[in-house]
C-alpha cells in the first residue's frame, strides 16, 4: 500500500503582509476561505495564526473563534484537522497563548519546544513553566501537540517531557528547518533531526517545512524520507526565484504533485487523524 | 511560527542598486555575500531582519 503523506497548510503565521504578497489572508473571513480552498487541494491539517486590525500578529482568541466559525459554518463540508498555533505574537502572556485552547478545543496546537533568539531580534521564549503548564492542559483538553522543533535540543527537550509525563506518546513533530537561529535548512540536516527524533522518541511521527531557499529540499526530503510536509504563505511568500506565489493553495497543489509523483497518497483529514492517532 | 526568511537588505552608495542577500545562503554565496550585483563591491547593510514592508523594492540575490 502506497505511504499516506500529511499536508499541513500554514496559510498565514505571523509576519508576511500585503505589502510582501498582496495574496497572504489576513482576516478571519479570507484565512476561512483560504483554508477550505487548501483543503480541497489536499491539505488534511491547516495551522492558524491570526492577525489584529493592523495586520499583525495576534493571539486575540476572538479571532480565532471567529475563523474557526466562518469556516464551520460556511463550510459544512469541510474536515480538516484544525491545529491552532500557541506562538503567534512574541509579546502574548503564558495566559494567552493558551486560552484559546481551552475555549476551542482544536485537535491539534503548537508546542514550541523550547526557547531561542528570534530573527536576531527578539526573544522567542517557552519558559519550563509554561511548556509544562501548556503539556499538561492540552492533555486534559484533548489537544495533540505538535512539537515545533528549530534544532535537535529541542527534540531532546520533548523526550525529556515525555518522561516526566508533561507529554504523551506517541509524540508528533514539526521539524522548522532554515529558521534565523534554527537549524539550517538542509537535506543533511534533516536526516540529523529525522535521527535524532528516531533515536530519543522512537514511535513518533514527524513533518517538516523548509523556510525561503530551502523549501523544495526539504519538500523532496520529506517525502523521500517518509515523513510529512508543511507548506504555505507563514513559511515562504515566493513560489519560486523572482515569483510571488499566487496562492496557498498552489503551495499545496505542487506538494500533492511531488507526492505523486514520488508514487505516495495524500492523506484525507480523515487518514491523518488515524496516522497520528487524533480522539485516541 | 516561523518569520520566513532573514534578509540582509543593501542600498548600494556608489550606483543606488537596492538588493537583498538571504542570510541563510552566506554559506552557500562565501565571500561575495553583500556584494552589489552591479558595481561588484562590498557593501554594508542598511537593515537584516524579516521580510519588511519595502522587500520587493530590492533584488534579491543568489
Amino acid at each position: 500500500m502506497a505511504k499516506k503523506t500529511i499536508i499541513t497548510a500554514a496559510v498565514t503565521g505571523a509576519w508576511p503582509k500585503k505589502e510582501n504578497n498582496p495574496n497572504v489572508p489576513l482576516t478571519p473571513a479570507e484565512i476561512s476561505e483560504d483554508v477550505y480552498k487548501c483543503w480541497q487541494a489536499g491539505a488534511a491539517i491547516a495551522h492558524l495564526h491570526m492577525r489584529d486590525d493592523n495586520g499583525n500578529g495576534t493571539m486575540d482568541k476572538a479571532k480565532f473563534a471567529e475563523t474557526v466559525r466562518l469556516l464551520r459554518e460556511n463550510h459544512p463540508d469541510c474536515d480538516v484537522i484544525l491545529n491552532l498555533t500557541t506562538s503567534g505574537d512574541l509579546f502574548a502572556t503564558d495566559e494567552t497563548r493558551q486560552i484559546h485552547l481551552k475555549e476551542l478545543r482544536p485537535e491539534m496546537a503548537s508546542y514550541d519546544c523550547g526557547s531561542m533568539n528570534w530573527m536576531h531580534s527578539g526573544l522567542f521564549i517557552n519558559s519550563p513553566a509554561f511548556l509544562e503548564e501548556l503539556g499538561k492542559n492540552m492533555q486534559e483538553w484533548g489537544v495533540k501537540p505538535e512539537i515545533e522543533a528549530f534544532d535537535p535540543g529541542m527534540i531532546a527537550n520533548a523526550a525529556y517531557y515525555l518522561k516526566k509525563g508533561v507529554l504523551k506518546a506517541p509524540l508528533h513533530f514539526q521539524f522548522c528547518m532554515g529558521c534565523a537561529n534554527g537549524i539550517p535548512g538542509s537535506l543533511k540536516n534533516l536526516v540529523f533531526m529525522k535521527e535524532t527524533m528516531d533515536a530519543l522518541c522512537p514511535g513518533s511521527t514527524w513533518s517538516c517545512f523548509g523556510v525561503g531557499h530551502s523549501a523544495m529540499e526539504i519538500l523532496y526530503g520529506a517525502v523521500a524520507l517518509g515523513g510529512n510536509i508543511r507548506v504555505g504563505m507563514e513559511d515562504n511568500v515566493m513560489y519560486a526565484k523572482g515569483v510571488l506565489a499566487d496562492s496557498n493553495t498552489q503551495f499545496v497543489e505542487r506538494a500533492v504533485r511531488v507526492v505523486r509523483e514520488f508514487g505516495g497518497e495524500v492523506a484525507t483529514s480523515a487518514e491523518a487523524r488515524e496516522i497520528l492517532g487524533l480522539g485516541k | 511560527m516561523s518569520w520566513g526568511e532573514c534578509f540582509f537588505y543593501y542600498n548600494c552608495e556608489v550606483c543606488g542598486k537596492k538588493y537583498k542577500y538571504a542570510a541563510d545562503l552566506i554559506p552557500v554565496i562565501g565571500e561575495r555575500f553583500g556584494e552589489c550585483p552591479v558595481c561588484g563591491c562590498a557593501r554594508t547593510p542598511e537593515k537584516d531582519g524579516a521580510r519588511t514592508p519595502d522587500d520587493l523594492e530590492y533584488e534579491e540575490i543568489k
